[in-house]
């Protein structure tokens, strides 16, 4: 499998298959691959790297499944740091930003799986969230919360998803699907649903009419192979659903956690699985560089290797600063626009389903072919 | 100069193409008067004063080479197998007793010497004559065959070690077999423009000259072709003056010189600009920059404005890849001591100066420095760069004393004071810029950083460091360091709202000098870190810029071996993916930096660290010295 032959088959708009896959991620000249990826990031989006205004609430820590990638969650109510946001809490995270004459277009909602809370609490702060801002985009709660929320309150996964959707959940994000491959999901998170069970809550989702995003989570101990195959199974949902909108590639941070021995990930590396993962999913829209994880600099490099977005300012991100991130809490508008502007690309805001949020003026044309000048 | 310069040269094969264009009448009839001898006689005539320059085995320079200067431009050389100097045995290396010398190579004797001692061995050493040595071979009693018999003995010998191979993957420099040499003032800008002529000429034949040979002595065409084209090579640059320099310096650790030595070179006249060709396209003039084309000043501004990132950063790893085939990526353990931050210069980006006086001015005193330096030595460092600000107080004699003092105590090579600080001593002291440097070097000074640099255009200096010194003064610092031998790195700091036309006019700059001394070892930049700082960042300072002027850098400096990436300023992670766009060296495990961490900068990580991020980013990571050579 030859990088000529990759090329040819995406010039054939042909998918490229699993050999491919294993071939790219092994192709030593990395610039070779950030070419053929930036090309097809520029054949679907041009120039044009989107952001949006969101605002993060991690409504608890407390967590029963003990995944050894993790800094972020605790075990039980004692051990220090252990947090549950009470209601007025976390709508007061909102209430602050909308005060503070910078409102957000979207909250991402992620957190631990609570053993104790009531599923209605999950459903009164939607509700209220809503009631602050009735235009807000709630993007909230993991295929694997959603999971365990059908598993606690006995509720099909379809009934968890009418019942959140009936209070305000606007779409799923796409974390915990860490790697689909049984052999790495045994010993990094036990205690997660599997690949299937993954899957089938975001296909119940889309079903719905709900989009969603889907992420990996590279860097532990995975090898090539089951990074592909992972890539492949998001590939197959996408062709029957076609309801995911963005691809996140997630880098392991070794931070707090039980997989401390672990070296932190290279930048070279992330770009290459940035690079990858957009020639793999020809039929997933979005690549998003998420800055929190690859740091500033990675993600303005990442717009050349295949990533069409930056994810939002976000405020207040813990789980990856838990881990050791030292990327900056939150971005203002400006600066998110300044770092694309850097990174020679042209900022788009967007909302959550990736509509262009029009701030009174037009558009930027398409200005390809880009690629001159960063 | 009237009289004809008598020239005395070996007769080697791979010595002819460097005598080619004279002995064929081709350059200088008018002016040289060429005759070849035995090579311990091309040093001795120079000696006695019989001939004006030799070309000399690189053991006779060593054994006078400070009352010698060295052409520049022109050596035998080889970076990997030499073919022609080898160690065969019908036991390995580590279990012969003894072995047999050709006494009539003292270069190879003392490279076999100090290989055999590094590799801690103590084999007797006997001399045979040259025609019965391949004889000698007998037991464990190894023999060094050396010239033509070599191409002649395969499949004799159980064990056959190359030693340019061994000393290459040994040190990872070129290794310098012979030079031309003669004493101080005896060649003109002229005569060395002649000389080089004579071996541009002959590299053109070298085919040819091998073959000739090959037939006269009745070996295979082919072989005699290969040899010169593959195994020899003749241009002293950088790499060859760092490796001839290591093994000076290595040869008088083992005790094999009385004395460490430098290799000094007579003046070179100013290169020729390259002509700008009929606008070729722009894809062409990556590929030719990429397989190691000279760029003009006019192309790498189109190319800076117009080439897509990644085809630069492509054609830029192309390059960095022959350069440094075997996948290494260099750094070094050192400690940066800022010893004093009284400074007078106010240059408006900088963070870390205090007038003289200011309460926060500081200048370290010994005990200080003793305690930092003991900590470099257990952190496993092997040299500190020394910078500090203008300071008024410290006179010459300081530096001297500060600098006996570390050598006395630390076993630490002395990376120190940029240009600007030696400027000001000189003028402070009203010396010559060169006496202060002799000075220095006698006190213990071993290189210089190319730190003061920023752009080396006036237009900027005049806005940025209206008190620093100019342009011209900063290339003139840099070629008196080299004209004694000293090496030095070059730096370039961007965005303070340069044009193109002004980036490039430093890297061309630095260029040019470099031709003329080939005393650079590496190229460093970094962008503006304006935190705190006088000067407002109006400019791109971003990773992708940065990425843009290394991939050019590594491009037009067709001549500086070695690029570091600035991890220190733009964080490991650009660091890593620097290597992709020209980078091939990852710059330094600092253990305390100040300048850039007074302007918001803090990336720290350790030797561990960098070895990890080389690894990452698909390298091998080896630790160097300032010359670039492996100490690991």
């Amino acid at each position: 499998m030859t990088l000529a032959s990759i090329s040819e088959k995406l010039s054939a708009g042909i998918p490229l298959s699993f050999d491919d896959g294993v071939a790219l991620f092994r192709e030593p000249d990395l610039l070779k691959l950030g070419g053929l990826a930036n090309q097809m990031r520029e054949q679907l989006h041009c120039d044009r790297t989107t952001f949006n205004r969101n605002l993060h609430i991690n409504p608890t820590n407390l967590c029963v499944a003990s995944c050894k990638l993790c800094s972020f969650s605790r075990r039980s109510p004692e051990q220090p740091g252990a947090y549950t946001l009470s209601l007025s809490q976390a709508w007061d995270k909102l209430r602050a930003r909308t005060d503070s004459g910078d409102p957000v277009t979207e909250v991402h909602v992620v957190g631990g799986l609570n053993a104790n809370l009531p599923f209605d609490y999950y459903v009164d702060l939607l509700e209220g969230l809503k009631r602050l801002q009735p235009a807000l985009h709630i993007k909230a709660f993991s295929a694997v919360e959603i999971f365990h929320f059908h598993k606690l309150y006995r509720l099909d996964v379809r009934e968890v998803l009418q019942r959140l959707l009936a209070a305000g959940l606007g779409s799923l994000p796409g974390g915990g699907a860490e790697i689909f491959a049984p052999r790495v999901r045994q010993r990094i998170c036990p205690n997660k649903c599997n690949a299937d069970e993954w899957l089938d809550v975001h296909r119940t989702a889309h079903q719905m009419g709900l989009r969603s995003n889907c992420t990996m989570l590279y860097g532990t101990i995975e090898t090539i192979e089951e990074r592909v195959d992972h890539l492949l199974r998001l590939r197959t949902l996408q062709d029957e659903t076609r309801g995911f909108q963005a691809f996140i590639p997630l880098a392991f941070h070794p931070d707090n956690n039980a997989l401390s021995h672990l070296p932190p990930p290279s930048a070279v590396d992330d770009l290459r699985v940035c690079a990858v993962s957009r020639l793999l999913l020809h039929n997933i829209p979005h690549i998003k560089a998420y800055w929190i994880s690859l740091g500033i600099k990675t993600a303005q490099t990442a717009q050349w290797f295949g990533a069409d977005d930056l994810d939002g300012t976000v405020q207040e991100e813990k789980i990856y600063h838990l881990a050791g991130s030292d990327a900056p809490q939150a971005l203002t508008p400006a600066e998110i626009i300044r770092l694309i502007r850097a990174a020679g690309r042209t900022p788009v805001e967007r909302d959550t389903l990736y509509n262009v949020v029009a701030q009174g003026e037009a558009l930027p044309a398409c200005a390809l072919p880009a690629g001159a000048r960063p | 100069m009237s009289q004809r310069l008598r020239l005395t040269a070996v007769s080697f094969l791979n010595a002819r193409p460097i005598t080619y264009g004279i002995e064929r009448g081709m350059v200088g009839t008018e002016r040289f008067d060429l005759r070849f001898a035995e090579p311990s006689r091309c040093a001795a005539a120079v000696a006695a004063g019989e001939a004006d320059l030799g070309l000399m085995p690189i053991a006779s320079y060593a054994a006078s080479a400070e009352e010698l200067r060295v052409v520049p431009g022109i050596a035998v050389a080889s970076r990997g197998p030499v073919r022609t100097v080898v160690l065969v045995g019908q036991v390995p290396w580590e279990e012969m007793t003894d072995i047999a010398l050709d006494g009539a190579s003292r270069t190879s004797q003392m490279l076999l010497r100090l290989l055999t001692k590094e590799s801690g061995l103590h084999p007797d050493f006997v001399e045979v004559p040259h025609d019965q040595i391949a004889d000698a071979v007998v037991g464990t009693r190894g023999a060094l065959i050396i010239g033509d018999l070599c191409l002649h003995i395969d499949g004799r010998f159980r064990h056959v070690y190359d030693l340019g191979e061994k000393w290459h993957s040994l040190v990872g420099l070129p290794f310098v077999y012979a030079v031309w040499a003669g004493r101080p003032g005896v060649v003109s800008n002229e005569d060395v423009a002649l000389l080089q002529e004579s071996l541009r000429l002959g590299l053109q034949r070298r085919a040819e000259i091998g073959r000739a040979w090959a037939l006269d002595n009745d070996v295979d065409p082919a072989v005699g072709e290969n040899y010169l084209l593959e195994n020899i090579r003749h241009r002293l640059t950088s790499d060859e003056i760092s490796g001839a320099t290591a093994f000076l310096a290595r040869s008088h650790q083992a005790g094999l010189l009385s004395k460490p030595m430098r290799v000094r070179l007579f003046d070179a006249p100013a290169p020729l600009q390259p002509q700008p060709r009929s606008t070729p396209s722009r894809d062409h003039l990556l590929t030719d920059a990429a397989a190691g084309e000279r760029l003009s000043l006019d192309e790498a501004v189109r190319l800076y404005s117009e080439a897509p990132l990644f085809d630069l950063g492509q054609a830029a790893d192309l390059r960095r890849q022959s350069l440094h085939p075997a996948g290494v990526v260099t750094y070094i353990i050192d400690r940066n001591i800022n010893y004093t931050n009284a400074c007078t210069t106010c240059c408006s980006f900088c963070n870390f100066h205090r007038a003289p006086g200011h309460p926060q001015a500081y200048t370290l005193s010994r005990e200080e420095l003793a305690q930092k330096l003991r900590e470099t030595v257990e952190l496993g460092g092997v040299q500190v760069l020394l910078q500090g600000g203008i300071n008024p107080d410290l006179s010459l004699a300081y530096y001297e004393d500060l600098f006996r003092f570390m050598k006395a105590n630390f076993p630490l090579a002395i990376h120190g004071l940029s240009p600007e600080e030696i400027r000001y001593l000189s003028q402070r002291e009203d010396l010559p810029v060169r006496t202060v440097l002799e000075r220095l070097v006698a006190a213990g000074l071993d290189s210089v950083p190319g730190g003061a640099a920023e752009i080396l255009d006036d237009e900027i200096r005049r806005r940025i460091s209206p008190n620093k010194c100019s342009a011209d003064t900063w290339i003139d610092v840099m070629r008196e360091a080299h004209g004694l031998g000293l090496r030095t790195t070059a730096t370039m700091v961007f965005g303070f709202g340069e044009s193109p036309r002004q980036l490039l006019g430093h890297l061309d700059r630095l260029r040019r000098l470099q031709d003329q001394t080939a005393g650079f070892t590496a190229f460093i930049c970094w962008s503006f870190q304006a935190e705190g700082t006088r000067l407002p960042l109006t400019d791109d300072t971003g990773s992708l810029r940065y990425l843009r002027v290394l991939a050019l850098a590594r491009l037009y400096l067709d001549n500086f071996p070695n690029l570091q990436v600035s991890w220190v300023t733009m964080g490991p992670a650009v660091g890593q993916v620097a290597l992709r766009f020209g980078g091939n060296d990852f710059g330094s495990a600092m253990i305390e930096e100040n300048v850039v961490a007074t302007a918001g900068t803090v990336f720290r990580i350790s030797a561990n660290d960098i070895e990890r991020c080389v690894r990452g980013a698909g390298f091998i990571p080896r630790r160097r010295n300032m010359r670039y050579e492996f100490i690991d």
